[in-house]
Protein backbone atom coordinates (compact mmCIF):
# COMPACT_ATOMS: atom_id res chain seq x y z
CA UNK A 1 0.00 0.00 0.00
CA UNK A 2 1.28 3.59 -0.58
CA UNK A 3 0.03 6.43 1.14
CA UNK A 4 0.64 9.28 -0.15
CA UNK A 5 1.54 12.62 2.00
CA UNK A 6 -1.59 13.88 2.89
CA UNK A 7 -2.87 10.55 3.48
CA UNK A 8 -0.16 9.95 6.23
CA UNK A 9 -0.82 13.25 7.82
CA UNK A 10 -4.31 11.59 8.14
CA UNK A 11 -3.61 9.13 10.19
CA UNK A 12 -0.70 10.58 11.96
CA UNK A 13 -4.24 13.15 12.89
CA UNK A 14 -6.12 9.90 13.91
CA UNK A 15 -3.37 8.60 16.08
CA UNK A 16 -3.48 11.69 17.93
CA UNK A 17 -7.72 11.68 18.20
CA UNK A 18 -7.70 7.94 19.52
CA UNK A 19 -6.00 9.19 22.15
CA UNK A 20 -7.92 11.99 23.59
CA UNK A 21 -10.23 11.19 26.79
CA UNK A 22 -13.66 12.34 25.05
CA UNK A 23 -17.09 12.19 26.66
CA UNK A 24 -18.44 10.58 25.15
CA UNK A 25 -16.20 8.53 23.54
CA UNK A 26 -15.90 8.87 19.64
CA UNK A 27 -16.72 5.65 17.38
CA UNK A 28 -13.98 4.20 15.41
CA UNK A 29 -16.50 5.44 12.20
CA UNK A 30 -16.94 8.39 13.89
CA UNK A 31 -13.28 8.89 13.87
CA UNK A 32 -13.03 7.90 10.34
CA UNK A 33 -15.39 10.41 9.36
CA UNK A 34 -12.76 13.00 11.66
CA UNK A 35 -9.96 12.65 9.26
CA UNK A 36 -11.62 12.16 5.62
CA UNK A 37 -11.19 8.22 5.33
CA UNK A 38 -13.94 6.23 4.64
CA UNK A 39 -13.84 3.73 7.49
CA UNK A 40 -13.18 0.49 5.42
CA UNK A 41 -10.55 2.03 4.39
CA UNK A 42 -9.67 3.90 8.14
CA UNK A 43 -8.91 0.47 9.71
CA UNK A 44 -6.99 -1.37 6.56
CA UNK A 45 -4.36 1.74 6.59
CA UNK A 46 -4.31 2.56 10.13
CA UNK A 47 -3.11 -1.56 10.71
CA UNK A 48 -0.61 -1.20 8.38
CA UNK A 49 1.23 1.67 9.26
CA UNK A 50 0.61 0.66 12.99
CA UNK A 51 0.23 -2.51 13.19
CA UNK A 52 -2.48 -2.64 15.30
CA UNK A 53 -6.39 -1.54 14.40
CA UNK A 54 -7.65 1.75 15.70
CA UNK A 55 -9.55 -0.12 18.51
CA UNK A 56 -6.98 -2.08 19.50
CA UNK A 57 -4.84 0.99 19.67
CA UNK A 58 -6.97 2.86 22.32
CA UNK A 59 -7.76 0.00 24.35
CA UNK A 60 -3.79 -0.29 24.42
CA UNK A 61 -3.10 3.89 24.86
CA UNK A 62 -5.84 3.97 27.92
CA UNK A 63 -3.77 0.61 29.38
CA UNK A 64 -0.71 2.62 28.97
CA UNK A 65 -2.18 5.41 30.88
CA UNK A 66 -3.77 3.02 33.68
CA UNK A 67 -0.41 1.52 33.81
CA UNK A 68 1.28 4.88 34.92
CA UNK A 69 -1.32 6.35 37.20
CA UNK A 70 -1.39 3.10 39.01
CA UNK A 71 2.59 3.06 39.56
CA UNK A 72 2.77 6.85 40.05
CA UNK A 73 0.07 8.16 41.69
CA UNK A 74 -2.52 7.28 45.06
CA UNK A 75 -5.23 6.05 42.99
CA UNK A 76 -7.77 3.40 43.25
CA UNK A 77 -8.18 1.27 40.52
CA UNK A 78 -11.97 2.50 40.04
CA UNK A 79 -10.87 5.41 39.84
CA UNK A 80 -7.74 4.71 37.35
CA UNK A 81 -10.30 2.84 35.25
CA UNK A 82 -13.04 5.66 34.93
CA UNK A 83 -9.85 8.74 34.05
CA UNK A 84 -8.17 6.63 31.91
CA UNK A 85 -11.74 5.73 29.70
CA UNK A 86 -12.96 2.84 30.39
CA UNK A 87 -16.70 2.82 31.72
CA UNK A 88 -16.78 -0.91 33.12
CA UNK A 89 -14.17 -1.67 35.95
CA UNK A 90 -14.90 -5.55 34.72
CA UNK A 91 -14.18 -5.17 31.18
CA UNK A 92 -11.09 -3.31 32.19
CA UNK A 93 -9.38 -5.84 34.72
CA UNK A 94 -10.45 -8.36 32.33
CA UNK A 95 -8.78 -6.69 29.74
CA UNK A 96 -5.76 -5.31 31.85
CA UNK A 97 -5.31 -8.95 33.25
CA UNK A 98 -4.86 -10.14 29.52
CA UNK A 99 -2.47 -7.61 28.63
CA UNK A 100 -0.13 -6.83 31.54
CA UNK A 101 -0.51 -10.65 32.82
CA UNK A 102 -1.68 -9.21 36.77
CA UNK A 103 -4.50 -7.64 37.60
CA UNK A 104 -4.39 -4.00 38.22
CA UNK A 105 -4.66 -4.22 41.94
CA UNK A 106 -1.86 -6.34 42.28
CA UNK A 107 0.45 -4.20 39.63
CA UNK A 108 -0.23 -1.48 41.86
CA UNK A 109 0.87 -3.27 44.86
CA UNK A 110 3.90 -4.91 43.15
CA UNK A 111 4.71 -1.47 41.32
CA UNK A 112 4.38 1.11 43.93
CA UNK A 113 6.87 -0.91 46.39
CA UNK A 114 9.36 -0.12 43.04
CA UNK A 115 8.63 3.15 43.62
CA UNK A 116 10.96 5.16 45.87
CA UNK A 117 10.45 8.82 45.44
CA UNK A 118 6.83 9.82 45.10
CA UNK A 119 5.89 10.76 41.60
CA UNK A 120 9.30 8.56 39.98
CA UNK A 121 9.13 5.98 37.85
CA UNK A 122 11.56 3.56 38.80
CA UNK A 123 14.03 2.82 36.03
CA UNK A 124 12.95 -1.13 34.93
CA UNK A 125 9.72 0.52 33.82
CA UNK A 126 11.41 3.07 31.60
CA UNK A 127 14.36 0.83 29.97
CA UNK A 128 14.33 2.66 26.51
CA UNK A 129 18.19 2.17 26.36
CA UNK A 130 20.81 0.24 25.84
CA UNK A 131 20.93 0.37 30.20
CA UNK A 132 19.14 -3.47 29.39
CA UNK A 133 22.83 -4.68 28.83
CA UNK A 134 23.41 -4.91 31.93
CA UNK A 135 21.53 -6.91 33.20
CA UNK A 136 22.14 -9.79 30.58
CA UNK A 137 23.88 -13.06 30.92
CA UNK A 138 27.37 -13.21 30.21
CA UNK A 139 26.19 -15.80 27.29
CA UNK A 140 24.93 -13.00 25.69
CA UNK A 141 28.39 -11.58 24.72
CA UNK A 142 30.22 -15.24 23.82
CA UNK A 143 32.56 -14.77 21.41
CA UNK A 144 32.85 -17.49 18.49
CA UNK A 145 35.78 -19.40 18.71
CA UNK A 146 38.59 -18.05 17.31
CA UNK A 147 40.34 -20.28 14.65
CA UNK A 148 44.19 -19.23 15.33
CA UNK A 149 43.44 -20.58 19.30
CA UNK A 150 42.42 -23.87 18.03
CA UNK A 151 45.66 -24.31 15.76
CA UNK B 1 36.34 0.59 19.16
CA UNK B 2 34.11 -0.91 17.08
CA UNK B 3 29.90 0.15 15.94
CA UNK B 4 28.88 -3.54 16.94
CA UNK B 5 24.83 -3.03 18.24
CA UNK B 6 22.62 -0.23 17.02
CA UNK B 7 19.34 -0.26 18.77
CA UNK B 8 16.05 0.81 17.10
CA UNK B 9 12.99 1.86 19.09
CA UNK B 10 9.45 -0.44 19.09
CA UNK B 11 6.30 0.04 21.18
CA UNK B 12 5.81 -3.66 21.36
CA UNK B 13 8.43 -5.98 21.28
CA UNK B 14 6.44 -8.84 20.46
CA UNK B 15 5.10 -7.26 17.55
CA UNK B 16 8.68 -5.58 16.85
CA UNK B 17 9.82 -8.95 16.71
CA UNK B 18 7.63 -10.30 13.94
CA UNK B 19 7.78 -7.57 11.37
CA UNK B 20 11.63 -7.51 11.36
CA UNK B 21 12.25 -11.15 11.22
CA UNK B 22 8.47 -12.14 9.43
CA UNK B 23 8.45 -9.23 7.16
CA UNK B 24 11.68 -8.03 6.95
CA UNK B 25 13.62 -11.01 7.05
CA UNK B 26 16.05 -10.17 9.52
CA UNK B 27 17.20 -13.17 12.20
CA UNK B 28 16.83 -13.34 15.77
CA UNK B 29 19.97 -13.47 17.57
CA UNK B 30 18.78 -13.02 20.99
CA UNK B 31 15.82 -12.98 22.76
CA UNK B 32 16.46 -12.57 26.45
CA UNK B 33 13.90 -11.51 29.43
CA UNK B 34 14.98 -8.45 31.68
CA UNK B 35 12.47 -7.74 33.93
CA UNK B 36 9.43 -6.19 32.62
CA UNK B 37 10.90 -6.23 28.91
CA UNK B 38 13.05 -8.40 26.39
CA UNK B 39 16.91 -8.02 25.36
CA UNK B 40 15.74 -8.85 21.47
CA UNK B 41 18.32 -8.21 18.82
CA UNK B 42 18.30 -9.42 15.16
CA UNK B 43 21.00 -9.75 12.29
CA UNK B 44 21.24 -9.52 8.65
CA UNK B 45 20.81 -12.78 6.46
CA UNK B 46 22.92 -11.11 3.88
CA UNK B 47 25.59 -10.02 6.83
CA UNK B 48 27.83 -9.18 8.82
CA UNK B 49 26.57 -11.45 10.89
CA UNK B 50 28.39 -9.91 13.84
CA UNK B 51 26.44 -6.56 13.60
CA UNK B 52 23.28 -6.53 15.87
CA UNK B 53 20.00 -4.35 15.83
CA UNK B 54 18.12 -4.37 19.67
CA UNK B 55 14.72 -3.98 19.17
CA UNK B 56 14.02 -1.83 22.56
CA UNK B 57 11.32 -0.60 24.45
CA UNK B 58 10.05 2.55 24.25
CA UNK B 59 8.68 2.75 27.59
CA UNK B 60 10.33 5.33 28.43
CA UNK B 61 8.09 8.88 28.04
CA UNK B 62 10.60 10.86 26.72
CA UNK B 63 12.17 8.51 24.13
CA UNK B 64 8.46 8.00 22.80
CA UNK B 65 7.70 11.33 22.51
CA UNK B 66 11.31 11.85 19.79
CA UNK B 67 9.81 8.56 18.16
CA UNK B 68 6.25 10.18 17.47
CA UNK B 69 7.72 13.84 16.26
CA UNK B 70 9.89 11.97 14.01
CA UNK B 71 7.21 9.87 12.26
CA UNK B 72 5.02 12.61 12.18
CA UNK B 73 7.50 14.53 10.54
CA UNK B 74 7.69 12.10 8.04
CA UNK B 75 11.57 11.08 8.85
CA UNK B 76 12.85 8.08 8.60
CA UNK B 77 14.96 6.73 11.82
CA UNK B 78 16.80 4.24 10.19
CA UNK B 79 18.19 3.01 6.79
CA UNK B 80 18.70 -0.41 5.93
CA UNK B 81 20.81 -1.00 2.18
CA UNK B 82 19.12 -3.26 -0.19
CA UNK B 83 20.60 -5.04 -3.42
CA UNK B 84 17.02 -4.46 -5.43
CA UNK B 85 15.12 -1.82 -4.72
CA UNK B 86 12.28 -2.27 -6.73
CA UNK B 87 12.09 -6.17 -5.87
CA UNK B 88 11.89 -5.21 -2.08
CA UNK B 89 9.59 -2.84 -2.81
CA UNK B 90 6.98 -5.62 -4.44
CA UNK B 91 7.61 -7.76 -1.81
CA UNK B 92 6.84 -5.76 0.76
CA UNK B 93 4.26 -4.48 -0.86
CA UNK B 94 3.18 -7.93 -1.19
CA UNK B 95 3.16 -8.56 2.63
CA UNK B 96 1.00 -5.56 3.34
CA UNK B 97 4.00 -2.91 4.16
CA UNK B 98 2.44 0.63 3.88
CA UNK B 99 5.22 3.02 1.55
CA UNK B 100 5.12 6.94 2.47
CA UNK B 101 7.10 7.15 -0.08
CA UNK B 102 7.73 4.77 -3.40
CA UNK B 103 10.93 4.11 -5.13
CA UNK B 104 12.78 6.91 -6.44
CA UNK B 105 16.16 8.53 -7.39
CA UNK B 106 17.91 10.98 -5.14
CA UNK B 107 21.44 12.00 -6.67
CA UNK B 108 23.74 8.60 -6.09
CA UNK B 109 20.76 6.60 -4.17
CA UNK B 110 17.13 5.37 -5.34
CA UNK B 111 15.35 5.16 -2.37
CA UNK B 112 11.97 4.02 -0.62
CA UNK B 113 10.75 4.74 2.44
CA UNK B 114 7.37 2.21 4.62
CA UNK B 115 6.33 2.45 8.18
CA UNK B 116 7.50 -0.81 10.32
CA UNK B 117 4.22 -1.23 11.97
CA UNK B 118 6.43 -0.26 15.32
CA UNK B 119 5.98 3.56 15.20
CA UNK B 120 8.83 4.25 12.87
CA UNK B 121 9.51 4.87 9.32
CA UNK B 122 12.42 3.05 7.80
CA UNK B 123 14.09 4.17 4.58
CA UNK B 124 15.39 1.56 2.30
CA UNK B 125 18.14 2.76 -0.22
CA UNK B 126 19.96 1.18 -3.38
CA UNK B 127 23.06 2.47 -4.36
CA UNK B 128 23.26 3.28 -7.95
Amino acid sequence: MLLRHEGFRRLCRARDLLRERREPSPSIADLAREVQISPFHFIRQFEAVFGVTPHQFRIQTRLDAARHLLATGHYSVTDVCMDVGFSSLGSFSALFTKRIGEAPSAYRRRVRAMVQVPGVIPADLTPGCLTLMGRLPPSAFARPARNFREA
Amino acid sequence: MRIKLTSIMVDDQDKGLRFYTEVLGFTKKHDIPVGEYRWITVTSPEGPDDLELALEPNANPAGKAFQEAMFSQGIPIAAFEVADIAGEFARLTAEGVAFTRPPMRAGPVTLAIFADTCGNLIQLYQPA
